[in-house]
């Protein structure tokens, strides 16, 4: 045994030191970086398709289609249950709009007014959306209905989020 | 609307619109082992009804917070009502309905200053079950025609 190859006290508390700063410093960092880079990891909530209909029941005339989303918030896990008026339009193409009346959040009903049969209508204060959604001028909404995101797999029409049309009549 | 923040804040600058108030009416009697169950059920029931209506209706019915009472005590609790709804029609809320299981207000109805909506409800049952789901459905859009008939 040299005594060179001995670890001095020097030597030993250095060492002892660096590493125990090391894991300090690292302990300190990590969750930064953590922050910095976490709108990355972040998963996005809510964002899933629900397959909500087979295609061949969509029909020219709009259908209300029901499901229920887990939807978690800070304080509650709940069953949400959401609904959508689908059907499909003059050029064969789908559209899935939300029935919440962009007014003030009742839910919308096609053709229920006898007066307007092609329009959907708003029981709370008689609100009216052409079929595709428009808002009609002169009554309570000012913006369109919003559709659905959507998806056709295998037959079955998937539904995601709502996207605002934009605009307004 | 709801008794939420979120509600209330969206209620106040659209006063004018939202003129309907459901005030969910709801005994219960803790010291009674057997009608313990059934006041549970019913409350449940009540607060999917009411809630049912509310989503359906949010931009012209306020869902006040629940009133609970003690079982049988109808006598005294008319006074104590009338001045929950004075409060509300200082807003101005004009339609005022008391939402309840209960068969007995229906005696009180005339000292009560807004209009009781008794509905038989269900003596037992499983709230998750689809039996229940429908007839809620199915009730809660009768409840709604009728105040619908009143705006």
């Amino acid at each position: 045994m040299s005594d060179k190859k001995r670890v001095s006290r020097r030597q030993f508390l250095n060492y002892t030191l660096t590493g125990v700063g090391g894991f300090m410093a690292a302990g300190m960092l990590a969750p930064m970086v953590r922050f910095a880079i976490d709108p990355v990891l972040k998963t996005k909530e809510g964002g899933d398709f629900v397959s909500v209909a087979s295609v061949d029941e969509l029909t020219n005339e709009p259908q209300r289609f029901e499901w229920t989303i887990d939807q978690v918030d800070a304080w509650y896990e709940s069953e949400v249950q959401k609904t959508a008026w689908v059907y499909r339009n003059e050029n064969d193409e789908i559209v899935a709009l939300s029935p919440i009346c962009t007014h003030l959040g009742c839910t919308v009903d096609w053709a229920s007014n006898e007066e307007y049969p092609n329009q959907f209508f708003c029981p709370c204060h008689a609100g009216r959306y052409t079929k595709d959604g428009t808002n009609v001028p002169g009554t309570p909404p000012t913006a369109p209905l919003p559709r659905f995101e959507f998806k056709v797999e295998e037959g079955m029409l998937y539904l995601g989020e709502t996207k605002d049309s934009g605009g307004g009549a | 609307m709801r008794w939420t923040k979120a509600d209330t804040t969206q209620y106040i600058p659209e006063k004018q619109y939202i003129d309907t108030v459901i005030i969910p009416l709801i005994p219960f009697d803790p010291g009674n082992d057997q009608q313990m169950v059934k006041q549970a059920f019913q409350r449940e029931l009540n607060q999917v009804f009411t809630n049912l209506i509310e989503k359906e209706y949010k931009g012209r019915i306020f869902l006040a917070p629940d009133y609970h009472y003690l079982e049988g005590s109808q006598a005294n609790e008319t006074e104590r009502i009338n001045r929950w709804i004075h409060k509300f029609k200082e807003q101005p809320f004009h339609h005022i309905f008391l939402f309840t299981f209960d068969s007995k207000w229906k005696k009180y109805e005339a000292e009560l200053e807004g209009h009781v909506l008794w509905v038989p409800g269900m003596g037992s049952g499983d709230i998750q079950s689809t039996e229940t789901q429908s007839f809620v459905k199915e009730q809660a859009h009768q409840i709604s025609e009728l105040i619908q008939a009143y705006w």
